[in-house]
């Protein structure tokens, strides 16, 4: 066995070893600080109760709800908007403006959130509030909107590099047997980025979900499940920094570390999918060679 | 100066870089017209003015870099999809007695290439059914009744002799198939549209010796179907299968070869190409 594999194999495996530690460490720290909530409240009151901390109740029923309703309207709005805009680059605009299109959204990813919770206070919320003439304006519809804005360079970034990994024998096979645009778009090009289509969508939710900036300068932060896109929300991101903020070691707290160990599990999922889709894209890739 | 070994009458007209000819015995599938092409500033094809038989294997060869590939995509318009190349001269093509200028604005991209199929040097079956790749260029050109799109199957199958081979596996990966049974498909494939001329750009030179001799095979066949059109590098093939012969050398016809006879006899022998 050579030196260089001798002495880097543990090395590697060390690394591997200590990374894998770590994230089970974070999760193990969680669930030891959240403790005191977790034995005097069961998980599923946790999760189904309201919040009203006055009354003893320490659910976080409505934040999971806003969570998952900011992220699916943002999801909803950016996919098709983003798939759009990664055809329209790849394979409709002239090239120069295709370039530009392109640099743009390179820059676009760059932007810190912040700042698009500023343009989201100071333009979108006051256009929602006037539109709809229900509330303050700071709502799921207008965090979903910045928050699909924020998504959307990741997404059609991913969708891009999936397009431009189509091989060329194929597009040029089509070419030869008369396929228009909208053929190749439809028999080659989607179904052939399918598995990069799935890891875009999948990595901008995992940026949804985690994003904190937005669902706290727009969503409202209103403590109660949303009844319709028009109502504020509080996120669990959100709910972690408010509370972080203000407090330090009461139940309220506590309620940080069930937050916590939602988002670590649904990113934990995410990973493991797209590990998964990975992992099968690679076979069949594999299994195509021989 | 260009050399000719011809062995029917021909008319023979020679500008500073161009020749054209025509054989008047020959009913002509393919002409150009002081057909130039450029990469950029690089000049790929020098004036070339040439006609192809109609239902014969037309060979070209010449050394790497010669512009026979680009040639061959000047008669499909498929290098209009590449960037910083453009082209001028003409290019027609016969059908049904008619002369028609391929590059007419009138002329529809899929109409053309249709009736101009192409098969590639590397096999490229698309990454989907054996079934799927046939009926793809029917369905794309708006034939949708299942029962004529299963009779045309198993005739280009059998045209490709490959039915024997596949019929039983039709919805399997069409990337499972051996190399040569790829190639044969992607033959199939193209001849699935009926075209008057199949383009093929070095089918064979990817595959083995016993692979490429089954494409020969089907080349012969399919000449009573269309009129070939085939790049080659290897000299020994165009000897077998080719009816006539254009060599290109620096984008410039450097001899042709008019029937079958005339590439046995030379002396040079085809492949002498000049440094």
């Amino acid at each position: 066995m050579k030196r260089s594999v001798r002495v880097g194999r543990p090395l590697v495996l060390a690394a591997t070893a200590v990374g894998s530690l770590l994230t089970l460490a974070i999760f193990a720290f969680m669930m030891m600080l959240g403790r005191p909530l977790f034995s005097d409240h069961s998980l599923n009151l946790l999760l189904t109760q309201a919040w009203a901390p006055d009354r003893g109740l320490y659910g976080i029923f409505p934040f999971i709800c806003g969570t998952l309703s900011l992220v699916g309207l943002s999801l909803l709005i950016a996919f098709p908007l983003s798939l759009g805009n990664a055809i329209l680059i790849h394979l409709l605009a002239p090239r120069r403006l295709a370039r530009f299109l392109h640099q743009t959204i390179k820059l676009m990813t760059g932007v810190p959130t912040v700042v698009y919770g500023f343009v989201g206070i100071f333009f979108l919320v006051p256009l929602i509030r006037e539109w709809f003439f229900r509330g303050s304006g700071m709502c799921i519809l207008s965090a979903s909107l910045l928050l699909a804005m924020l998504i959307s360079p990741t997404m059609i970034l991913v969708f891009l590099e999936s397009f431009a990994a189509i091989p060329t024998a194929h597009i040029r096979a089509l070419e030869a047997l008369g396929g228009t645009r909208r053929q190749k778009l439809v028999h080659v090009i989607l179904p052939g980025a399918k598995t990069g289509i799935i890891t875009g969508l999948l990595l901008a939710l995992g940026r949804a979900l985690g994003d904190t900036m937005i669902a706290l300068m727009v969503a409202g932060n209103a403590t109660a499940a949303p009844e319709s896109v028009l109502d504020s929300v509080r996120t669990l991101t959100a709910h972690i920094a408010l509370v972080m903020a203000a407090d330090f070691d009461s139940m309220e707290f506590k309620t940080i570390f069930a937050c916590g160990i939602i988002l670590y599990l649904w990113t934990a999922l995410l990973t493991l999918s797209l590990r998964y889709i990975h992992y099968n894209s690679t076979k069949l890739s594999h299994d195509q060679t021989f | 100066m260009s050399k000719f070994l011809l062995s029917h009458p021909v008319t023979f007209y020679e500008g500073i870089n161009a020749c054209f000819i025509i054989d008047l015995d020959m009913k002509k599938i393919i002409e150009t017209e002081n057909l130039s092409f450029y990469y950029g500033k690089r000049q790929i094809l020098d004036h070339i003015s040439v006609g192809f038989r109609e239902h014969a294997i037309s060979a070209i060869t010449g050394p790497s870099g010669s512009g026979k590939s680009t040639f061959l995509m000047t008669i499909n318009r498929l290098w209009e999809e590449l960037n910083g190349a453009k082209m001028s001269g003409r290019v027609s093509i016969f059908l049904d007695h008619e002369k028609l200028d391929i590059y007419d604005r009138g002329v529809s991209l899929s109409w053309l290439r249709r009736k101009v199929g192409m098969v590639f040097q590397i096999p490229n079956p698309l990454p989907m059914s054996i079934y799927k790749n046939l009926v793809l260029p029917l369905q794309m050109a708006g034939f949708k009744k299942k029962e004529y799109l299963r009779s045309k199957v198993e005739t280009v199958l059998k045209q490709a002799f490959l039915w024997s081979e596949v019929k039983d596996r039709l919805p399997d990966d069409a990337r499972t198939l051996s190399g040569g049974q790829q190639q044969r498909l992607c033959i199939a494939r193209a001849m699935i549209l009926e075209p008057a001329i199949l383009l093929l750009d070095e089918p064979t030179s990817s595959l083995d010796e016993k692979a490429a001799r089954e494409i020969e095979t089907l080349l012969f066949s399919l000449k009573k179907h269309c009129s070939l059109l085939m790049v080659s590098h290897d000299q020994a093939q165009v000897k077998r299968v080719a009816d006539e012969v254009l060599e290109l050398v620096d984008g410039r016809i450097s001899e042709l070869f008019t029937t079958p006879s005339s590439i046995r006899s030379t002396k040079s022998g085809i492949g002498h190409f000049r440094p």
